[in-house]
């Protein structure tokens, strides 16, 4: 009989995967776990209570993270998919594509900086408003590309036929075109709420340490050493994009180009 | 059907989608000659003379390069060996869920879960105190903030293999790469003409934009070598942040004129990278 | 005349597509006009709908110049080769769909919608989804859709082109029996000889954008350009 090394490798995938959530998971419930221990002296939920109280004000930066991205991916979701159309049935659709590219590519945060100074004219620099604004620069050229594909040649005569059995622009959308891309604008939707939940320096550019989302908490407990807040936060982290991917794939895996 | 509100959609396109990116440009521009900002020098070019001398952008675009490149080609290679050897058991419900469980965790997370794992006082040290290998934290080799970025190698390949498993399976499925290795094999080909000669050509053709797209990313990628990288070289996200926020107001510049020079290189292999897709999209 | 073409044309950068077109058809006849693909029939069609404006001339209908009107009012339905159904609705309210947009009464629709799919012989699909039919059944679908509206003109391109010849055959003489029973004004343009004899009471033959209406059939028969001798021709010298 051969030997198949296929059921290790395929055991060892699983825990490499796991591995992540459980250790992020039991950093979070421990406490006094010092050097060399293999094992926290402490387990139990007194972290999970911190959180709770307003002291670390973890809580309240959950919920502006939930607000902030789905302030962002409202917006972008719904400009991208009524702008695209316009750009993508436009006689200069390449040229227009291209120059969506560019803020999509470039560093978010390089991005950030350089806008900084208009931010800072305009009041917005350390307002939550403004982090909606400078992470919907980002994500609106996502929606856009991500509804290239819905414009095609079938989308346009959809579109005549609706007009030659007599309804309007308005008929069109709303009878044929937002429910026919309902699936898409629910993916697009959550996708760019996460490029806006995931984000960080261009968030810590803009808040200026004073919109703390989840990720800029991340960090003020790394620099302060507090490992096991830091695991918690992680955590938070994780949970909605867990969720969503449990709901539907889709919501989470893209592959746009 | 003609009437003006294409026009007014086209310009909020142009407001919201472009003018901030030229509006970003054209302030690091003004900014990397003296012409705006703090120091208000009047038009110099000191600053850009000064970027080229010291060297630190050329490093550092050397070391982002490097660690994309390999970030990248090594995570490509682990997908395609384990799409190429495990795909079917990685369509089976339970596994597949696991298989996309990676995409739940950012950067930041990763990083800082690699820090926990990799450093002196980490997880990893105190299993091999445990073990007998090390008397002190110390003695364990330093795999964060460490010359090699070996800690932000590491977190990258795990950030992106999961990714490109993902996206091969897809692939393999829409072009229906199973029917295609039937035809070879009744072609007469051997199992290891079938992986080289079809497998990998139509995974690496298909996906080739995303690859360059993924090796721009980590290009300019920030969270994770800000834990994870060293004082110097750094990443050029991390330089440039450090430059413009630096309490020697005449680095600033330098800061921004690095930033000219990063979104420079980005735009044209966006350029690049569109035209090539569009040609290979007009082929088929 | 109900229908009064006069002079259209249109060109497509350096290419004349449709030159100097001019026709008439009277109220409850179809017209069927063959062509070659790529003889300018389809832009044809497109015009008289609105979907393409034309470089010049004039469209009336009933009387009235219909040029300057949009698609949604000129009460002139264009009817897709390929069966293009709404994908996220089923049979029923594909067919209702033109109805629903006219706010007429729920009842109303139901009653129509309902007459509509037993003429269609479509008893029993109403709730199916557009891709669990076969291609005849969508382009019955198709039709049913169009005719409901009660169209002052119906533009067929090539309906049905790419159905199999039986399905093709059956289609021909549903729609004859509906055209007849909804008193239809058409044009019907296809590229198969015998469908375009079968389907007009008048027939046209374009070509290079050039249309050509014939006084009769006959005289259709007759003209070498059309084809129908070398296809007597054909069959003649088999035996």
């Amino acid at each position: 009989m051969r030997f198949s090394v296929k059921p290790f490798i395929l055991s060892l995938l699983v825990l490499l995967v796991l591995f992540p959530f459980a250790y992020l998971g039991l950093l979070s419930l421990a406490g006094d776990w010092r050097f060399p221990d293999v094992w926290p002296a402490y387990i139990g939920l007194r972290n999970w209570y911190a959180v709770l109280s307003a002291e670390t004000s973890l809580w309240q930066s959950f919920l502006l993270s939930v607000l902030i991205s789905v302030s962002v991916a409202t917006a972008a979701t719904f400009s991208g998919f009524f702008i695209s159309r316009l750009v993508y049935y436009h006689p200069k659709q390449h040229l227009l594509t291209l120059l969506s590219y560019f803020p999509y590519i470039l560093a978010p945060v390089v991005f950030a900086a350089c806008l900084s100074f208009f931010f800072l004219k305009l009041g917005l620099f350390g307002k939550s408003g403004g982090v909606v604004v400078a992470q919907f620069m980002v994500a609106f050229p996502y929606a856009l590309i991500f509804f290239g594909s819905f414009w095609g040649s079938k989308t346009q005569q959809l579109e005549k036929l609706v007009a030659t059995l007599g309804g309007n622009l308005w008929h069109t959308f709303q009878r044929v075109l937002l429910p026919m891309a309902r699936g898409m604008l629910l993916v697009c939707f959550f996708q760019t709420f996460l490029i806006s939940w995931f984000e960080y320096g261009l968030t810590s550019i803009i808040g200026v340490g004073k919109v703390q989302t989840l990720t800029i908490k991340v960090f003020l407990f790394i620099k302060e050493a507090n490992f096991y807040y830091g695991a918690l936060s992680c955590v938070l982290l994780i949970l909605p994009p867990v969720a969503l991917l449990y709901i539907n794939k889709r919501y989470v895996f893209n592959k746009l180009v | 059907m003609r009437t003006k509100s294409p026009h007014i959609g086209i310009l909020f396109f142009l407001a919201i989608g472009v003018l901030p990116f030229a509006a970003a440009f054209v302030y690091a521009l003004l900014y990397s000659f003296g012409a705006v900002g703090v120091l208000n020098t009047s038009y110099t070019t000191a600053f850009w003379a000064a970027v080229f001398r010291s060297g630190e952008f050329f490093k550092s675009l050397g070391y982002s390069a490097a660690i994309a490149a390999v970030s990248v080609a090594v995570s490509v290679g682990l997908a395609l060996w384990l799409v190429l050897s495990y795909r079917r058991d990685f369509e089976k419900k339970a596994l597949s869920f696991v298989l996309y469980l990676p995409l739940a965790i950012p950067g930041v997370v990763a990083a800082f879960f690699t820090f926990q794992l990799l450093a002196q006082s980490g997880f990893f040290a105190r299993i091999t105190y445990a073990l007998g290998g090390i008397d002190k934290a110390r003695q364990f080799p330093d795999l964060v903030n460490d010359p090699w970025a070996v800690g932000i190698l590491l977190t990258f390949i795990s950030l992106v293999t999961p990714f490109f498993v993902l996206l091969f399976m897809n692939v393999y499925k829409n072009e229906r790469l199973g029917e295609l290795k039937t035809l070879a094999v009744s072609l007469g080909a051997t199992p290891r003409q079938v992986r080289w000669r079809v497998s990998i050509p139509i995974l690496l053709t298909k996906t080739r934009t995303l690859i360059v797209l993924y090796f721009i990313f980590i290009l300019g990628a920030y969270e994770v070598p800000l834990i994870l990288g060293q004082q110097s070289p750094q990443m050029l996200s991390v330089l440039i942040i450090r430059e413009m926020r630096q309490f020697d107001l005449a680095k600033i510049p330098e800061g921004y004129a690095v930033a000219v020079l990063y979104t420079f290189i980005v735009s044209g292999a966006a350029v690049l990278l569109f035209y090539r897709k569009k040609k290979t999209a007009d082929a088929f | 005349m109900f229908l009064e073409v006069k002079q259209i044309r249109k060109s497509f950068g350096q290419e004349q597509v449709v030159t100097d077109l001019t026709f008439s058809l009277e109220r409850h006849k179809t017209l069927s006009i063959l062509g070659q693909s790529g003889c300018g029939k389809t832009t044809m069609l497109k015009m008289l709908g609105g979907l393409v404006t034309p470089d010049g001339g004039d469209i009336r209908l009933d009387g009235a110049s219909i040029s300057h009107k949009k698609p949604e009012q000129r009460n002139i339905i264009y009817l897709y080769q390929e069966d293009l159904l709404f994908p996220h609705l089923n049979v029923f309210e594909n067919i209702a769909f033109g109805l629903r947009l006219k706010k007429h009464p729920a009842k109303e629709v139901r009653q129509k919608v309902e007459t509509m799919v037993e003429s269609l012989e479509l008893q029993g699909q109403q709730s199916k989804m557009p891709h669990q039919l076969s291609g005849g059944q969508r382009q019955r679908v198709s039709f049913g859709r169009a005719i409901i509206n009660n169209p002052a003109l119906l533009l067929l391109d090539e309906p049905f082109g790419s159905l199999d010849a039986g399905t093709r055959q059956r289609m021909q003489q549903l729609f004859k029996k509906i055209a007849g029973a909804f008193s239809i004004t058409s044009l019907f343009v296809t590229h198969d000889l015998k469908e375009a004899i079968l389907m007009g009471d008048e027939i046209a033959f374009m070509k290079s954008g050039v249309l050509k209406v014939y006084k009769s059939k006959q005289a259709f028969i007759e003209d070498p350009e059309t084809g129908v001798q070398s296809e007597i021709g054909f069959w003649k010298d088999l035996k």
